[in-house]
């Protein structure tokens, strides 16, 4: 019972609606939506400021949707419903948002939603990091409009983001490339209900040659306050053919740039241990489904 | 015997399986009373401190607030909480008082509060003012015996709350004789029994002061005795309702928690009912499986017989020695001293204080941590020297027929350890396992066992412990009967086991018997659900009280049928003369005639009946049962690690268990089950972990503190039941549940040791410590 | 201060007084007495507190009762239909997947939308299925049994 301040609990109909409430409350409301984050944090007393909620699920953004070479995928989108939808269903592309989002039990994936994972900033979360690997970006609604934040700007230490105090998020998206790529996610945990210890999402193409034309790697689950990107990784990638002996150096290259956190789930020296592994695990699964 | 039982043994439907699930109304956490309050606990946020003062004026001016307790409305009574012993037994450390001014722990209750709804409550606690000076203190108990340590309580020097010594034979000698010694700490870590139901209670107070209290503890008694010497007043002030059925236990619920006496006082002082439940943080700090380090040197000879062995333990009880002061006993006893047959042993023991949270009862009771210290050892004895893991365990633990190696006059009648061995060994494709770390690949397989040869079926033969039961058993005219028990089903069957018993000797159908109100004024005196014990125990008394009701009835049946009692039968329903089955009579005749008018109106006018036919059929016993026989039991566990994560699978388990008698296949089974789900995540995953700073709990609900779900247990878990048929045990049992916990763990690492070569002494045994001594951190 | 909502329960509409950050789980079993629903958590660890929103398992403990609008609730006392039991209650009951049975309720709901979904799941399908709740008493084994067994029974007619 760590809600103790909450006064208000807002169903807003419009964007607009929304930034007044934001207005009103400057420090202290929370956007909510599928609900499923806030109850963790009220149990650490980490939102016993919070006076009103602002529930953004009435505003019509679950939607995904592909137009303008971009994937967009509306805030209050559940995971399931983006597990479901037919554009991600089978291409190689989104197979880290696939895989991303197969993890968390039936209730999760039924009530969370896209947006919230994205704008709660925990750096234990999944879909930031297949996200980031896609080049995703945010949109932020405010009183000077609409605004893209590319994802990698957007995260600001631990549960900070680089949202302004009238803006919320609306959508993600994703770049659509042009060549043939392909990603892959996995996450190290201990149960299958848990926060990641670690995880890892990959994003590479190769051209007609076999050879790798682009790659993007990140890292998450506690390798830092926010997801890491190991562009060490990547060189190791571009330029070569996609086997087995430049993922395994792939994954060393990671390992050397990152500096995890230490915390009682898993030691800097783990971390840094399966980062290697995770690396290396993921593109062999994003290489596959580029193969196949 | 067997072929005789119609009940017993078969697979009856749970009395209470309906109720569960179309909601399961009757759980503690469904109870409310009208007018009720809630209850808000404030909490210390310091390890160890001082209160300077105490404001509640603002919280007590916020409506909807209707009492706030602080420690000057508390009796300063100290006492041991443990609901199994008495308030002042000898053997324990009374140190217990429900809020006293100095804390000694991260959430020791400092104030309390009543109010109109759990909101309120939880608002006022805000403004409660608290001022504490800090004091030092100490988290680690080898620490806290050294020299200039924070010392927490005037009567324990070196904050040693108990030593315990056994020794036998000639240690010196012994280690002179071995041709090898082997010398090893093992290490268990702090877990919560994870029940998931939290705990609750509602307490209710008469205008005399009598208190009327329903919680979910696992047992009525001994909450009667504990809350009646907390509160100053007599036991009999108390009556305590036993609920139909509690959301777990696992011994979790084995002490007097804050939140009854806390309830009660409130009650006391608003006049109204109060009801105290734990948010699963709260549960987290209370009552957990205390942390126990044990120092273990073994003697042997080439041939793998003891020569020797030196044990030292030392048991982290938190802040206060509760539980702590016996399951240092038992794990001595039972856990590592007694299991094993070695001429020369020595033990020692050491439950030490520490501003850690309090530690409490957990299904096995200081054996897990005793077995995975022992069979870890074992498993590097025979690897070392070469020798048949099977062979050497029977080599040195017991026969058949050997005296009971811990309770004077009794034996050991029925005791079948190598057919657990042989059947486990053939089950689990244990004599094809490969040579320790030999499998190749990224994912390597092994196979490993544990056992445990020596375990109770209730706690006869211990100082200080109740264990006498008793039931009322009582025949309906409808041919139903009804049972009195105030045994506590937590889950593992007790209510079925107790109507199976009943059928049973009364020849009833399952369906027929009922396990009715019960409370402490009405019902006899039975111990707690732990120990193994209600099967064995509680069984013995209720079938005695059964027997009782039968003798009541043959009376009756005599008197009818013109037979002499002595010659009477029971067989489906029926009375009759032995070996005449023509005189039979049913039951309910009998029984409907002993509940008639003594004289009835018939076709043919008044008819008189016997004196000697009248009266409810009725039967009451309350007993000790006459032994503690020793079940005792093998798993054989099959594990994949990744030698690059250092995680482990869990692929096949094999457990085999000398029983006595299974009453209940499927039910049987699924304490085997349920047992290795919470062994598998003591031996993987599972551990409260501490801020080293400040005390704190990092893992106070289940986003930290994790336990195996359906994806991680294994698919195959196959228990073997061997029964023995226990000449002392109701239709011969003995006992079950805690032996499904104690062996997991240590299989689980001997199964690691031979998948990959390492071994990990500390529990629990994590991937990132599997990595560490693969040499790849 | 308290407001009126109204919400659907297992068919009817229930119009009932709550606190802003009530949890829809508080609303079914203090607010409605509707006492099937287990509280065990509070934070979406455990399960107990499983019920289907518009057929679709959710933690009620994290689902604040404003949210949930004019989606439709449905809890274990609404598995019986005209006396009957749900085939998964006869199954729980038959494979004596019940221990303690406090997280059965729950874990009834996450197998009935695994269920209606998936008549016809594989063992691992089924584990997944129910990998947000959590058991303490039985391992899963004979819940995984339960489940196999409801299946086999079929829906309701």
């Amino acid at each position: 019972m760590t809600l103790n301040r909450l006064q208000h609990y807002h169903l807003p109909d419009s964007g607009n609606a929304v930034i007044d409430l934001l207005e009103k409350y400057p420090d202290e409301a929370m956007i909510v939506a599928g609900g499923t984050f806030v109850h963790g944090l009220a149990a650490r007393g980490l939102v016993s400021h919070v006076e009103a909620l602002i529930d953004v699920s009435r505003l019509g953004l679950n939607f995904v949707r592909t137009d303008e070479g971009r994937l967009w995928i509306g805030a209050t989108t559940t995971f399931r419903e983006l597990l479901e939808s037919p554009e991600i269903a089978g291409q190689p592309l989104f197979g880290a948002i696939r895989d991303a989002l197969s993890w968390p039990p039936p209730q999760v994936r039924n009530a969370a939603t896209i947006g919230g994972c994205v704008a709660a900033a925990c750096p234990f979360f999944d879909m930031p990091v297949a996200l980031l690997a896609l080049a995703g970006a945010v949109s932020a609604q405010g009183r000077s409009g609409v605004r893209e934040v590319p994802l990698q700007e957007f995260y600001d230490g631990l549960f900070e983001n680089t949202l302004k105090a009238d803006e919320f998020v609306i959508d993600m998206s994703v770049p659509l490339p042009t060549g043939r790529a392909a990603s892959a996610f996995a996450k190290l945990e201990t149960n299958a209900n848990d926060l990641a210890i670690l995880n890892a999402a990959v994003l590479v193409s190769a051209g007609s040659g076999g050879t790798c034309d682009m790659a993007r790697v990140f890292v998450g689950g506690g390798v830092g306050e926010t997801p890491v990107r190991s562009r060490a990784a990547e060189e190791v990638l571009i330029g070569n053919a996609l086997t087995a002996e430049h993922f395994v150096a792939a994954g060393e290259a990671a390992r050397n740039e990152i500096d995890p956190l230490d915390d009682h789930r898993a030691s800097a020296a783990y971390r840094k241990a399966m980062t290697a592994v995770y690396v290396q695990r993921v593109l062999e699964k994003a290489a596959a489904r580029l193969r196949a | 015997m067997s072929t005789e039982l119609k009940i017993i043994g078969t697979n009856v439907t749970r009395p209470d399986a309906h109720d569960k699930v179309t909601g399961g109304k009757n759980y503690p956490v469904n109870f409310s009373l009208p007018g009720m309050l809630h209850t808000g606990i404030l909490r210390s946020p310091y390890a160890h401190a001082k209160i300077v003062s105490i404001d509640t004026t603002e919280a007590e001016k916020l409506p909807g607030v209707k009492a706030v307790l602080t420690p000057d409305d508390v009796p300063q009574r100290p006492f041991t909480p443990v609901y199994f012993v008495p308030a002042q037994a000898r053997s324990m450390v009374q140190d217990f008082v429900i809020m006293s001014d100095t804390v000694r722990w991260v959430g020791q209750p400092v104030a309390a509060v009543a109010a109109v709804s759990p909101e309120v409550a939880a608002q006022a606690l805000e403004l409660i003012d608290v001022e504490y000076d800090e004091l030092p203190a100490v988290f680690d108990p080898e620490e806290a015996v050294g020299e200039g340590a924070p010392r927490l309580w005037e009567h324990a020097e070196d904050n040693i709350a108990k030593h315990a010594k056994f020794e036998a034979g000639d240690l010196e000698a012994g280690f002179a004789e071995a041709d090898h010694v082997f010398e090893g700490c093992y290490q268990t870590q702090r877990v919560h029994t994870c029940y998931m139901e939290p705990r609750v209670c509602v307490a209710e107070a008469d205008s005399r002061g009598r208190i009327k209290i329903l919680s979910s503890m696992q047992h009525s008694f001994g909450l009667r005795e504990k809350l009646a010497f907390a509160l100053g007043i007599p036991e009999s002030d108390v009556n305590v309702i036993k609920p139909d059925y509690i959301g777990g236990g696992f011994g979790g619920k084995l002490d007097i928690g804050f939140i009854e006496p806390i309830a009660s006082l409130l009650a006391l002082k608003t006049g109204r009912p109060v009801r105290a439940q734990h948010t699963r943080a709260e549960d987290f700090i209370s009552t957990t499986r205390n942390p126990i380090k044990v120092y273990l040197k073994t003697g042997v000879k080439n041939d793998g017989t003891f020569t020797a062995r030196y044990i030292k333990s030392v048991l982290d009880c938190g802040a206060h020695a509760t539980h702590g002061s016996e399951v240092i006993m038992v794990h001595g006893l039972y856990g590592t001293f007694f299991p094993w047959n070695c001429p020369n042993q020595t033990w020692e023991g050491y439950t030490v204080y520490t501003n850690n949270m309090i530690g409490g009862g957990y299904r096995g009771y200081g054996a897990p941590q005793g077995c995975f210290a022992v069979e870890s050892q074992n498993d590097e004895i025979c690897e070392k020297l070469g020798l048949d893991p099977i062979e050497f365990r029977l080599k040195n633990t017991w026969r058949e027929g050997d005296p009971h190696p811990v309770l004077p006059g009794h034996e050991l009648n029925t005791y079948r350890l190598q057919e657990c061995l042989e059947q486990g060994a053939e089950r689990s494709g244990f004599r094809n396992r490969g040579k320790a770390g030999s499998g190749s690949g990224i994912r390597k397989r092994g196979i490993g066992f544990a056992c445990h040869p020596l375990w109770v079926s209730g706690c006869v033969g211990f100082p200080d412990i109740y264990e006498h039961a008793g039931a009322t058993v009582k025949l309906n005219r409808d041919g139903t009967a009804d049972v009195v028990s105030a045994c506590v089903d937590i889950g593992s069957g007790q209510n079925t086991m107790l109507t199976q018993v009943v059928a049973e000797e009364l020849s009833l159908a399952a369906d027929r018997v009922r396990l009715v109100y019960a409370d402490t004024d009405t019902a006899p005196f039975d111990a707690p659900t732990h120990a193994s014990r209600a099967t064995y125990s509680a069984g013995t008394a209720t079938r005695a009280a059964a027997v009782a009701a039968k003798k009541r009835l043959f009376q009756a049946a005599a008197a009818v049928m013109e037979a002499n009692a002595d010659d009477l039968e029971l067989r489906d329903g029926k009375v009759a003369v032995k070996g005449d089955p023509s005189t039979a009579v049913p039951m309910t005749d009998i029984i409907e005639r002993a509940e008639s008018p003594f004289i009835q109106t018939t076709e043919d006018g008044p008819a008189p009946t016997t004196l000697a036919e009248k009266g409810t059929i009725i039967g009451t016993a309350s007993m000790a049962p006459p032994s503690n026989p020793s079940p005792c039991a093998a798993e054989f566990v099959e594990v994949e690690v990744d030698t690059e994560t250092g995680e482990v699978d869990v692929l096949n388990v094999v457990y085999a268990h000398d029983i006595g008698r299974v009453f209940h296949p499927k039910s049987a089974e699924g304490q085997v089950e349920g047992g290795f789900q919470q062994g598998m995540g003591y031996a993987l995953m599972e551990h409260i972990v501490f801020d080293p700073d400040t005390g704190a709990c990092l893992t106070g609900d289940f986003l930290d503190y994790k336990m195996p779900t359906a994806v991680e247990m294994p698919r195959n878990i196959e228990s073997i039941f061997i029964e023995s048929i226990e000449p002392t045990g109701p239709f011969g049992a003995k006992s079950l549940s805690e032996m499904c916990i104690i062996v997991p763990a240590p299989a689980i690492a001997n199964a690691i040791y031979n998948a990959v070569g390492v071994r990990v002494k500390d529990l629990p045994i994590t991937p990132e410590k599997i990595l560490r001594e693969l040499g790849r951190l | 201060m308290k407001e009126l909502l109204t919400i659907e329960v297992n068919g009817e509409r229930h119009e009932v007084a709550i606190e802003k950050s009530d949890s829809l789980a508080r609303v079914l079993r203090d607010r409605l007495g509707m006492t099937a629903t287990k509280r065990g958590c509070d934070t979406g660890g455990c399960g107990c507190c499983t019920v289907l929103v518009d057929g679709r398992a959710v933690y009620s403990c994290m689902t604040f009762a404003k949210a949930v609008g004019e989606r439709k609730v449905t809890t274990v006392e609404g598995l019986v239909r005209e006396g009957e039991l749900d085939p998964l209650q006869q199954a729980f009951i038959d494979a004596d997947a019940v221990q303690c049975g406090y997280c059965t309720c729950g874990m009834m709901m996450a197998a009935r939308q695994l269920l209606d979904e998936n008549p016809d799941p594989s063992e691992d399908e089924i584990r997944k299925g129910i990998s947000g709740n959590l058991c303490r008493c039985t391992g899963y084994s004979k819940i995984v049994d339960a489940i196999q067994l409801a299946a086999a029974a079929g829906r309701p007619a």
